[in-house]
């Protein structure tokens, strides 16, 4: 075997040398055989000519010794490959368009696979990460929930064996105040165990340790990351120690964390890590396993401990329904691996919804597009390079040596298609991870290249190019080289182009496919834009205002209300207010409340609510359908009122008027506590899918808080004009109120349409390539086939055939692709798509607007690439058609 | 011109050319000529296999070559039976003489 592979190198080596000993020898025995012909009496011409046929054909037996040699195949490998960039660079048009067809399509898979690559395999960069595990609870109706209890979480990791160290955290927002600006800013709210368990150090100061947890801990403290350090306090490093403003309360900053830290959420880097206040209801969880522990032996000892830990909560949910408890109750801890940490990006998209999945499944519908064209490609070239190819052959070239050929070429072009993909998968990665996550700075999600990336584009590199090319070189090799020789190929070469035209038919339908999908994203983008939101969207801004930090205002509600008047004030207000929760912030509470039946009797029901201020529903407007809404008078000391919706109404009142009804939301017995005064309409709230929802509103100064609430304001032209005015106002009332999150509703929508956004993005983009390659394709083919076909439409011209019979005539084939392409693909579209309905709004996977827009885009771009040749073949004059031949 | 000599059965050509450069070494023209001189013009050595065999039977070490004068002086390939290649030579001898022997008993007692 050694001396086998050895003997090969060798060869190799002195490739040259046997190259000169092979020919001499094969010289000296046509000198021998010739001599003996000589001396029967032969001329020595026809000595030698007897001698050469007895050989055989001399290049044949040089390949075959060299085969035989075993050198070869390296050797002609090299060889081929050597060839096919000279053919490849003879014929740069085609070259370019195949590379960059492949390099679309290998890139695209390429950066699919690197964002999945960061997502789901690459380990976090902290001491020992495969010891690292996440505690997630499974819920009886099948569902997973990321976090756990803090009182549960607290009982684990008290009472625990198998863990060598466990930590919780929380992403939170805060508003930070250094010197007079300030900003929001992001943090991690993180328990003590936090560092220590993941096993990093501070770049200056220290970390947040165990001391700092506890509940009376002397001040407040962060640890600052380095991207925010950089780029609020421009790296320096006297920082440390300083005292801040979060929140309006003093905060010493205690570090700084070193670069690359990001702590177990790559898709949420946070500026800042503060510790976790106690008053916390879930956290996310994490811990690490003692050497040697096995996850199903942490699990066994974990399992019970959680299961003590519900059962303490019991007491606390007494005002629970029933059902809801018992649900609880019966919830199970789950333990799963987290070398790679853990992330709401992974959990979003990849557990909770399948939109990595579709778009995987997109690109590689791209990928399969990009191949059949090519495979296209070659088969009308290698029809066009038989002649090359039937004189190798005649000259003994075997078939399986054309073969290795041609493939050579193939996974030439493919691998440079590959090495340019992964520019692609770069720039595609990027483009992914904004569209994921919105804010590249925020995530520690980078392209990487690693031996997995490399690896994959390598092999999905080989793959693509074996599948373009098997087909097309069996084909071109079939034939052998007699037609070539006959020049009898110019008469095969049109029964050749039937299986060009069933590559072309896949391709349309596999293009459909695609055109579909964006078809059907692309309406579901504009039903979801455009959909009645139950409120006016048309200058509507919001606000964060926080008077906490003010020292001049005593009076909440005084200054709440002075607030409201100084602003509607200001030109171009039309109308001011406020709210706890702003639309389409986080949709509402969701609380039980008690409602009172007609016959007495109390029943529980789930609802949103909102604390609202005076003419909230005339600001954001949502029509009043009857009653009233709140107004200066709801406040204080005065009844208790609410305003629910029109699902309300209908859910629990079933018609009749709500408008003087009564529930109440302290529990059992409640029920009599609150008095509905006007019913409003329905109106979404917290995302532009949901159904509507019974809601309940109650007066914001009947409930007033120390707390920062939303300012809704209603303005007559373009908010941007008014914005700067209205922070003026505020400012002039205390320079300490802290405003924050301006934004319109307008701007808050396109940010809840990222997702939509992304999918109807992705899906045209690729939609408008399929289009384009399958244009190509069928251009490419019916040339091809009017050049071949050149002589014959000559003839016909000459016999009387008009040119409306030869356009006819080639766009016949064109139609019959498009035609066949339909039937084959439209059924698979429909077919496919079914996996989108989840991801789909206003409009069913089969929507025929849809599915005819793309059929209609399809048929006309491939009309059109055939019409041009056709075009051609009509107008050739017939004499000239003739001479072709 | 009737052609009666037939066609090497597949795989002894090896055999033929292990047999003669075991009686020493021989420059492949030799090889063809020794060949059909002793089996009577029967067996029909295809000149244009003779090379790719020989360059086989190299690179699995039953032979080896090295290169030489003719007894004209001219400058020739010669090829000799190396070690192992006087093994297989037997081998192969071996199992041709059972399989003939086989098929000739084969043949006679039908």
């Amino acid at each position: 075997m050694l001396r086998d592979f050895l003997f090969r190198l060798w060869g190799l080596f002195r490739r040259k040398r046997a190259e000169t000993e092979l020919d001499e020898e094969l010289r000296s025995h046509l000198e021998y055989e010739a001599e003996k012909h000589v001396k029967s009496g032969l001329s020595p011409e026809e000595a030698r000519r007897r001698a050469r046929i007895a050989l055989g054909g001399l290049e044949q037996v040089k390949e075959e010794c060299r085969e035989a040699r075993g050198v070869s195949l390296i050797e002609s490998a090299a060889r081929d490959v050597s060839y096919a960039v000279r053919i490849l660079r003879a014929r740069p048009v085609f070259a370019v368009v195949a590379v960059l067809t492949l390099a679309l399509g290998i890139g695209a898979n390429t950066a699919m696979f690197s964002v999945m690559d960061v997502m789901l395999l690459r380990a976090l960069p902290v001491k020992n990460p495969q010891e690292l595990v996440e505690f997630v609870r499974w819920a009886p109706d099948g569902s997973m929930m990321t976090n756990l209890p803090l009182a549960v979480f607290q009982h684990l990791r008290e009472n625990t064996t198998v863990l060598s160290g466990a930590f919780a955290f929380m992403a939170d927002t805060r508003v930070l105040r250094a010197g007079v600006e300030s900003e929001r800013s992001t943090v991690q709210e993180v328990s003590g165990g936090f560092f220590s368990t993941l096993g990093v150090n501070a770049l200056l100061g220290r970390t947040i340790d165990p001391n700092d947890e506890r509940p009376n801990a002397e001040g407040q403290v962060a640890v600052l990351s380095y991207p925010f350090w950089s780029r609020r306090f421009g790296r320096d490093p006297s920082v440390v120690g300083a005292t801040v403003r979060v929140n309006g309360a003093p905060c010493t900053i205690i570090g700084v964390m070193p670069a690359g830290f990001f702590g177990v959420d790559r898709s949420r880097l946070p500026d800042m890590w503060v510790p976790l206040a106690s008053d916390t209801d879930e956290v996310w969880a994490l811990g690490r396993l003692k050497p040697g522990v096995s996850i199903p032996q942490a699990r066994a000892q974990l399992e019970p401990l959680f299961q003590r830990a519900l059962e303490s909560l019991r007491d606390g949910m007494k005002r629970w329904p029933a059902h809801e408890r018992d649900a609880f109750m019966a919830q199970r801890l789950v333990v799963n691996r987290a070398t790679t940490g853990t992330s709401a990006l992974r959990w979003d998209y990849w557990q909770y919804s399948n939109t990595l999945k579709i778009l995987l499944g997109m690109t590689a519908l791209v990928l399969l597009i990009a191949c059949v064209n090519l495979a296209n490609l070659l088969m009308a070239r290698s029809a066009a390079r038989s002649q090359e190819i039937g004189i190798r052959m005649a000259i003994g070239a075997g078939r399986r040596r054309i073969l290795r050929q041609l493939l050579t070429e193939n996974l030439v072009l493919a691998l440079l298609g590959g090495v340019a993909g992964l520019l692609v998968a770069a720039a595609g990665h990027r483009l992914l991870v904004t569209f994921l996550t919105g804010n590249l700075e925020r995530v520690s999600l980078e392209f990487r290249l690693n031996e997995r990336l490399l690896g994959f584009s390598f092999a999905l590199s080989v793959l693509t190019g074996l599948l373009s090319g098997v087909l097309p070189a069996l084909r071109a090799s079939r034939d052998g080289f007699l037609p070539a020789i006959h020049g009898t190929l110019q008469a095969r070469g049109t029964t050749r182009l039937p299986f060009a035209r069933k590559l072309l038919a896949v391709q349309v339908a596999l293009s459909l496919m695609l055109l579909v999908g964006a078809g059907l994203f692309v309406r579901s983008l504009r039903n979801l834009a455009t959909t009645d939101l139950g409120l006016a969207r048309e200058n509507l801004v919001m606000m964060g205002v926080d008077p906490s930090l003010s020292k001049s205002i005593k009076d909440k509600q005084e200054f709440w209300i002075q607030l409201t008047q100084r602003l509607a004030t200001v030109p171009g207000v039309r109308s001011v207010s406020i709210a706890g929760d702003a639309v389409f912030g986080i949709g509402g509470w969701s609380r039980t409340i008690w409602i009172r039946q007609p016959d007495g009797s109390e029943r529980d029901a789930q609802v949103s609510d909102n604390l609202v201020g005076p003419g909230f529903f005339e600001t954001v407007q949502i029509p009043l359908l009857t009653g009233r809404e709140f107004g200066w008078q709801d406040q204080g000391k005065s009844p208790p009122v609410a305003v629910v919706n029109r699902t309300f109404a209908r859910r629990f009142f079933a018609g009749e008027n709500p408008v003087g009804k009564r529930f109440g939301s302290a529990g059992p017995g409640s029920s009599s506590q609150i008095e509905i005064v006007g019913v409003i309409g329905d109106a979404k709230y917290g995302d532009l899918r949901e159904q509507p929802r019974p809601m309940i509103y109650l007066p914001l100064f009947q409930h007033l808080q120390e707390r920062p609430y939303q300012v809704h304001v209603r303005t007559a032209g373009d908010p941007a004009a008014v914005i700067a005015a209205m922070r003026r106002e505020i400012q002039a009332m205390d320079q300490d109120i802290s405003i924050d999150h301006v934004r319109t509703i307008k701007e808050v929508i396109h940010s809840l349409l990222q997702h939509d956004r992304m999918f109807a993005v992705v899906a045209s983009v690729f939609g408008l390539l399929a289009l384009l390659l399958t244009s190509i394709g069928i251009y490419g083919v019916v040339a091809y086939q009017v050049t071949r076909r050149t002589g014959e439409i000559g003839i016909r011209m000459a016999l009387g055939a008009q040119r409306a019979d030869v356009l006819w005539m080639v766009m016949r084939e064109t139609l019959l692709v498009l035609a066949a392409g339909a039937i084959l693909g439209l059924p698979a579209a429909v077919a496919a798509a079914q996996v989108l309905r989840s991801l789909l709004f206003g409009l069913a996977p089969s929507d025929p607007t849809a599915i005819v827009w793309a059929a209609a885009t399809l048929a006309g771009a491939g009309a059109l690439a055939g019409f041009l040749p056709a075009r051609r073949a009509a107008s050739l004059s017939p004499m000239d058609a003739l001479r072709h031949e | 011109m009737a052609d009666e000599r037939i066609d090497l059965p597949q795989g002894t050509l090896d055999l033929l050319i292990l047999r003669t450069v075991a009686l020493g070494p021989r420059h492949g023209w030799a090889i063809s000529e020794r060949i059909q001189q002793i089996s009577g013009k029967v067996l029909q050595v295809q000149q244009g296999s003779l090379y790719p065999a020989l360059h086989r039977l190299e690179r699995r070490g039953w032979i080896k070559a090295r290169w030489g004068a003719s007894e004209n002086n001219r400058r020739a390939k010669f090829y000799e039976l190396t070690g192992s290649g006087h093994k297989q030579l037997e081998a192969e001898a071996d199992a041709w003489r059972k399989l003939t022997a086989a098929v000739a008993q084969v043949l006679e007692t039908t």
